[in-house]
């Protein structure tokens, strides 16, 4: 650095960028945490009935949509996530072990990164369709008989179980590919010794590659829970803006889709204020789930 | 446990086809109990013998034999090997102990009796009291000694090397030879390093093989291969500062560079290659090889004098003297030639006349 | 030991061989599954709607029997060019912004040296942790005001509403100081020794050394463009001016009762074939940028 450098010359390059961050980042999170704390806003008139400490807060907890949502938006966390971990860990193993087609594989297993989400869910809701989908066609092969996964009436339990499956579809791409460029950052050698040392298949995954990988595992669990905590457009890409399957709406519905129905009566007074606090909610949840990690980490990942 | 190499053959075989012969052919027997170097240039095919003989790489052609079994076609889990990685490929996220470890867990040893085990090998080494370290808190030189240990262990019939002491700094690498002889000593287990450092090789060698691109140039004790080299490439790859080369012909029985007369010299009139060592020169009153001094470097007790070379004025050869002559830059000298310090080499193929 | 126990070296290869084909297998198995709701999504978009509505699915068409067609009704369906042009529009001028923003913003951080610069860099990657949802409100309540979201809302309007919120990026912002800070201070040093003023060193030096970088920035953030639904919906007041991923959930939402879902997969391979193109003609930097830097989609 040199010394001589003048603030001003820097403000002038910092000053586009913090404008817009400041209209758009940091006084949201400002105007956020104001709006929880207030009754009745009306965010055409600027008005508002005075201020309340929890109010806001109880009246989304109470929701039912609320209860539904944080059951659902859990579920779909604690299952899709160690599930599409597990898999791509294994995936980018193996395709770490082939030369041959490697490039093309990768490849292939990226591509649900650069898939629009609302377009292949449709596709997969169509899969999941009780009468012509391919998965009770498949699953008939063995003979399970047609199960009613996303149509008319289906049952929350199978329309969360197409829904899982779809997220776990779609999240798989970014992990296999940073899994996979973790384990080409491996040194051989390292496989190379345990080879000399007799170390068994399993035990040279358990005990070298998990190791070796973990902060990369812990980096991608982590990103994850946050990303599957604000599942959203996926629903939509399967289920519309009904949420649910067709007589069971809203069936699916999570945390996210609360934020964002309040916001769809935002001419209600108070409407933003709840979704205010049902933002703050999830941000709380994260910051949770952000910190449990990182104190399994300190105990878990060897850096 | 003597180790053959029975026309050992190398080849890779990169992407567009193009073949690579690595090792030409490789016969050598490394006596049992001895440490042997295999020595050579970057890219004279060292590591990848070194690497064979671990099983990590199969030979195109040619066997290996552990005494009398041949081990050819046995992978290396299954050789009874210790190797130890130039970057030691410690795990990182294990400590001391559970690096030394890790060899007797994989074939399954009780616990007790592995923990007394490793704690006896980390003693020999050296590094007993370290063994709840994480290898990113040792030093270099420790780093070493616990991939040594981690490769002794278990009890393994051979002991492979690889550039051991090329990522040591210089004081360390002294301390870490000596080291390596003393534990090589006290096992007695058969063990083959490798090194491009011919410094290196000769100062703990029981016995080296000198190669050059896959091929055998020379095998023996270091002292013999230094003062009796077969050929001018081991000649010029053994000793520092590196020997001379001059152009010089045999005429009459007798070796000369230029019109100075060196030495009697019996072999059929011809030209040749003289190689002379920096300290085969004596400076004498009378003698027909004259030199101007050009630079003059003291270092203790020995004098190294650079002096414009015979055959190109704008190269310079060396020569080390007592410093007790007090040479001067500028002076004019006249030298004698040892002849155990010479070597005459044919001009053509390099080999010793 | 004996020398029975050792495998031979036919052995040994056979074993290699086995376990090898294993890991081919399963690796197929798996792509399969990534690339069924592909094939699905094609294979439906050329059927008729007999074959559609046909137990068990038919799961392949004669190229002869495609039903180019699907295409043409569903762009009927919906505006769909016009999606696609607002997308572009919106996502050429969101870029720009963006690209611009973040290289003087990263260019400050990375090599400036102002008062304050450690604490800012703080607070941008401690902002980085807060979830999207948070913003939006208030970003909703913002536009309203700036009198973009109206009932009598103009295409100008639409497209400043959503653009104005995603013209720049912390977290390519960091991206790119990472990438300017492996750039050797020596080369700026040069500059400088050579005269040339900061402005010109980040144009002339800095930024074709990024270029990578950059590229795999303006990449990222034209896919995020594309794929956006949420905040387009929320402030587009007529249909005209949504974008695609909008008009291809609205057109075949089943409130409607029978849904084409031939036609409906029509669209879909309509909005998803521009991605997987620029996939494929980008994929060295979208693939690097992505595991490199670990953005999450």
């Amino acid at each position: 650095m040199l010394e001589d450098q003048s603030n001003v010359k820097a403000w002038f390059y910092l000053l586009p960028a913090l404008i817009l961050l400041g209209i758009f980042i940091f006084y949201p999170i400002v105007n956020a945490v104001f709006l929880v704390f207030v009754d009745n806003y009306n965010y055409q008139t600027g008005t508002y009935d005075g201020f309340t400490l929890l109010d806001n807060f109880r009246y989304v907890l109470s929701d039912n949509n609320f209860r539904m949502a944080m059951l659902n938006t859990m579920l779909i966390t604690f299952v899709s996530v160690p599930l599409s971990v597990i898999i791509a860990l294994l995936i980018s193993v193996w395709l770490n072990a082939i030369k041959r087609m490697q490039g093309f594989f990768q490849t292939v297993f990226f591509l649900p990164y650069v898939t629009n989400a609302i377009a292949i869910g449709m596709a997969f809701a169509f899969m999941f369709n009780r009468r012509y989908g391919l998965i009770n066609w498949f699953i008939g092969l063995f003979g399970i008989e047609p199960v009613n996964w996303v149509g008319m009436g289906a049952s929350w339990g199978n329309a969360m179980i197409a829904l899982i499956i779809y997220i776990t579809w779609l999240t798989l791409a970014f992990k296999i590919l940073v899994f996979l460029s973790g384990l080409q950052g491996i040194d051989k050698q390292y496989y190379e010794a345990a080879r000399v040392d007799s170390a068994s298949k399993s035990r040279v995954f358990l005990k070298i590659t998990v190791p070796l990988l973990s902060p990369m595992i812990m980096y991608i669990t982590v990103t994850s829970f946050i990303g599957a905590f604000k599942t959203y457009t996926e629903v939509i890409g399967m289920f519309g803006e009904r949420l649910g399957p067709p007589g069971n709406d809203r069936a699916m519905i999570t945390v996210v889709a609360l934020v964002y129905r309040a916001l769809d009566r935002s001419g209600v007074p108070g409407a933003l204020s709840e979704a205010a606090a049902a933002s703050l909610i999830l941000f709380a949840i994260t910051l949770v789930f952000t910190f449990i990690n990182m104190q399994v980490s300190k105990k878990r990942v060897h850096y | 446990m003597e180790i053959t190499l029975e026309n050992l053959t190398k080849v890779f075989q990169s992407k567009k086809e193009e073949e690579t012969v690595a090792v030409d052919n490789l016969d050598i027997t490394i006596p049992s109990g001895k440490l042997f170097g295999l020595l050579g240039p970057s890219g004279c095919g060292k590591s990848t013998t070194l690497y064979m003989i671990s099983g990590l790489l199969r030979p195109t052609t040619g066997k290996i034999w552990f005494g009398n079994e041949d081990v050819t076609p046995v992978p290396p889990e299954e050789r009874g090997i210790g190797l130890v990685f130039q970057n030691y490929a410690l795990y990182p996220h294990m400590t001391v102990r559970q690096n030394i470890m890790f060899p007797l867990e994989n074939v399954k040893m009780d616990k007790q009796e592995g923990l007394e085990k490793a704690q006896e090998i980390a003693d020999l080494v050296g590094i007993g009291h370290l063994m709840n370290r994480k290898p990113k808190q040792l030093s270099g030189g420790q780093q070493q000694r616990v991939a040594i240990a981690r490769a002794l262990v278990k009890s393994p019939r051979v002991l492979l090397l690889d550039e051991p002491l090329s990522n040591l700094d210089a004081r360390l690498r002294l301390q870490t030879r000596e080291e390596i002889k003393r534990i090589q000593r006290e096992t007695g287990i058969t063990t083959i390093f490798v090194t491009h450092d011919q410094e290196e090789a000769m100062s703990i060698s029981d016995e080296i093989v000198v190669l050059r691109e896959g091929v055998t140039q020379q095998v023996g004790v270091p002292q013999k291969v230094y003062d009796n080299p077969n050929n001018l490439f081991v000649a010029k790859f053994l000793g520092t500062p590196p020997i001379n080369v001059f152009d010089g012909r045999v005429e009459n029985g007798k070796l000369y560079i230029g019109d100075a007369d060196i030495a009697n010299y019996d072999a059929p009139d011809q030209e040749v290659t003289i190689g002379i060592r920096p300290e085969g020169f004596k400076i004498v009153e009378r003698s027909s090889f004259k030199v101007d001094v050009d630079l003059v470097e003291t270092i203790g007790r020995d004098t190294t004098l650079i002096i414009p070379h015979p055959n190109d004025e704008t190269q310079s050869f060396r020569a080390i003297v007592d410093s007790e002559y007090g040479v001067q830059p500028g002076d004019k000298l006249k030298f004698n030639v040892k002849p155990s310090k010479i070597h005459v080499f044919n001009k053509e193929t390099g080999e010793l006349v | 030991m004996e020398e029975a126990l050792y495998a031979s070296e036919k052995q040994v290869k056979r074993r290699q061989r086995i376990r090898l084909a294993s890991v081919y297998a399963l690796i197929i198995l798996f792509a399969i599954f990534i690339i069924i709701p592909f094939y699905w999504m094609v294979i439906t978009a050329f059927k008729t709607m007999p074959q559609v509505e046909t137990a068990p699915p038919i799961l392949w068409l004669n190229p002869a029997d495609w039903q180019w067609i699907n295409f043409s009704l569903a762009l009927e369906q919906a505006p769909f060019l016009r999606y696609t042009l607002n997308t572009v529009v919106v996502a050429v001028i969101a870029t720009t912004g963006t690209v611009i923003t973040t290289i003087l913003t990263a260019f400050a951080f990375a090599r400036l040296n102002f008062k304050g610069r450690d604490a800012l860099f703080m607070v941008f990657i401690a902002t980085m942790m807060i979830p999207g949802e948070i913003f939006v409100i208030t970003n909703y309540i913002t536009v309203s005001r700036f009198g973009w979201v109206t009932l009598d809302q103009t295409y100008f309007d639409a497209v400043l509403a959503m653009t104005m919120p995603f013209m720049t990026s912390i977290f390519f912002i960091f991206f790119l100081r990472q990438a300017f800070k492996t750039i050797p201070d020596e080369l700026y040093y040069a500059a400088k020794v050579d005269g040339k003023t900061d402005w010109q060193y980040l144009w002339q030096i800095m930024v074709p050394v990024a270029i990578p970088t950059i590229t795999t920035i303006t990449i990222l953030n034209a896919m995020n463009t594309w794929n956006a639904y949420i905040w387009p919906r929320l402030v587009s007041m007529d249909e005209e001016f949504q974008l695609v991923s909008n008009g291809l959930r609205d057109a075949f939402d089943d409130q409607a009762g029978r849904i084409m879902y031939n036609e409906q997969m029509a669209a879909a391979i309509i909005v998803t074939v521009p991605l997987i193109i620029a996939f494929l003609l980008l994929k060295k930097y979208i693939m690097r940028g992505v595991s490199r830097s670990g953005i999450k989609g």
